[in-house]
């Protein structure tokens, strides 16, 4: 028996998962906001606009990796690959958001002359339907933040990946992090529209983090459980600070704690100023969402029978 | 239609390497990068002073339940009638998904410098001319002259035995059948079709 790296996939293919999670998640959640909770249409515009950049920038890391990337239609040949379900994700997510987003846009005065060129048949269209897109993008979110755990836990020599708990995990993480994105976009927002739901995305991220924690130690304890290349990698992790350091305490346990102390003790009234803590534990679950991905991708070792 | 398979006798095997050379040459693998289609490991078992070593020379196992297959999502990836994975270099985008999904560390990237490299060394008689994700063919175009794969033909020690696994008089398929050549890592539910006769 053999414990090898893997040195196929890197940081580029970490970067694009961690911006699949956040992107797939801050469209989800912002398209739930929309219909149970009703928020600031301009923040939501934010929002949804910059899931989509992260998709992008995503997608570009992906292509930038492949030997053959302008070949990449080709990926929509076998259905029983995981990666021609990402595409078609993917795809679905990119038609929701837009076509939720354009009329939100017409919020921002500037874009005004750009949304009046759709001719008003599809802008009315648009309009009409966008509680029905908002629905549909929320399912497409929430496919492309799994689809980043299902793509690597396709490995059956990677015990570390190959394992029910890994999209589990990458997909509570990816709502983490879209829920951290979405919090500081709120908190830095002057429109009290957008900030009065800073307390709710609080709420939902400390819940994330907490279901987080649970996943993760269901997951090191299977990991732990026999001497195979999972142990190894659990181990591999366990003595790597930046991960135990960066993402365990700095992401995960100093942002639940600046969240429960503010769920506790913070206001969030109109008058109230962004609070740096929080703006700071946002900015903690980030990091400590990507730090996860390159050191889940980094730990992966195959099980070789040699 | 055959079901092609290999048997390694490791009791034979003295790591001599010929086998990687020979393929090498035959497929005009990236040994400039130190990538090969076939290995041999090289290990020391026991503890001291019980300690041997053996020697596994190991390819791609042409899988019949072939992870890299189902991972392929572009369909490069695919199985011949006779039962030989096969990469269609055109259609490879070089996602990785197979090289992540493959057990048996079958599989490299014959990337765009490897592809250079070859057009500097083979000139007209290039076959990689694209850059993909490479593997074992069992030597597919020898094979189509009844030839045997480059790697058993080399083979000074007959280590490697190939043939058609349902040919009932075969070699392969009697060590095969009788267990007396068994598969790496069966538990994965991989059916690989090259066999191992231990040391
Ligand atoms: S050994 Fe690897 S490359 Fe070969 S068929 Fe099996 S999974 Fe595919
Ligand atoms: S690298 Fe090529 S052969 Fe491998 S899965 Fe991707 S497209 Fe298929």
């Amino acid at each position: 028996m053999t414990f090898v790296h893997q040195e196929v996939w890197h940081w580029q293919i970490a970067t694009y998962l961690f911006l699949g999670g956040l992107g797939g998640a801050t469209f989800a959640i912002s398209a739930v906001l929309h219909l149970f909770e009703g928020c600031d249409r301009k923040m939501l515009s934010v929002a949804v606009m910059s899931s989509i950049a992260f998709l992008v920038i995503g997608t570009v890391f992906l292509l930038a990796d492949m030997l053959q990337p302008l070949k990449a239609i080709y990926a929509l040949t076998n259905p029983r690959s995981w990666i021609f379900w990402g595409v078609v994700f993917i795809n679905f997510y990119f038609v929701a958001a837009i076509a939720y987003v354009i009329p939100l846009l017409e919020e921002w005065p500037m874009l005004q002359p750009i949304i009046q060129k759709i001719p008003a048949p599809i802008l009315g269209l648009l309009e009409r339907f966008n509680k029905l897109v908002a629905l549909g993008g929320s399912a497409a979110g929430f496919l492309v933040a799994i689809y980043t755990g299902l793509l690597i836990s396709a490995a059956p020599a990677i015990n570390f990946w190959n394992t029910p708990a890994l999209p589990l995990l990458f997909v509570i993480s990816g709502f983490s992090t879209g829920a951290a994105w979405l919090l500081l976009l709120s908190m830095l927002s002057s429109n009290p529209g957008a900030q009065a739901i800073s307390a709710k995305l609080e709420q939902l991220d400390a819940m994330l983090i907490v279901t987080e924690l649970i996943i993760l130690g269901a997951y090191f304890n299977f990991a732990m459980f026999l001497p195979t290349g999972a142990r190894a990698s659990a181990e591999f992790l366990f003595h790597s600070p930046v991960f135990i350091v960066g993402f365990f305490v700095a992401g995960l346990l100093v942002p639940l704690a600046i969240e429960t102390w503010g769920i506790f003790f913070g206001g969030h009234s109109e008058k109230d100023k962004p609070k740096l803590t929080m703006l700071l534990a946002s900015a903690l679950v980030l990091v400590g969402g990507y730090l996860l991905r390159i050191y889940v991708l980094k730990a992966g070792m195959f099980q070789y029978p040699w | 239609m055959a079901r092609y398979g290999m048997v390694m006798d490791m009791r034979t095997c003295v790591g001599c390497q010929a086998c990687m050379a020979a393929c090498s040459t035959e497929n005009q693998t990236p040994f400039w990068s130190e990538k090969f289609r076939t290995h041999v490991e090289d290990k020391e078992t026991g503890t001291f002073p019980d300690v041997r070593r053996v020697q596994l020379p190991r390819l791609c196992m042409h899988c019949e339940n072939t992870p890299c297959l189902s991972a392929c999502p572009t369909g490069a990836t695919h199985m011949n009638k006779d039962g030989i994975v096969l990469v269609n270099y055109d259609r490879c985008i070089g996602c990785y998904a197979c090289c992540i999904a493959c057990p048996y560390d079958a599989r490299y990237a014959y990337d765009s410098e490897d592809v250079a490299r070859e057009r500097e060394l083979y000139g007209k008689l290039v076959t990689h001319d694209v850059p993909h994700v490479d593997k074992c063919t069992f030597c597919v175009q020898r094979l189509s002259e009844k030839l045997e794969p480059a790697c058993v033909a080399t083979c000074p020690t007959h280590t490697r035995i190939f043939g058609d696994l349902d040919d009932r008089k075969s070699e392969v398929h009697k060590l095969a059948a009788s267990g007396k050549a068994q598969a790496l890592n069966q538990g994965l539910g991989t059916s690989p079709k090259v066999f191992y006769i231990p040391s």
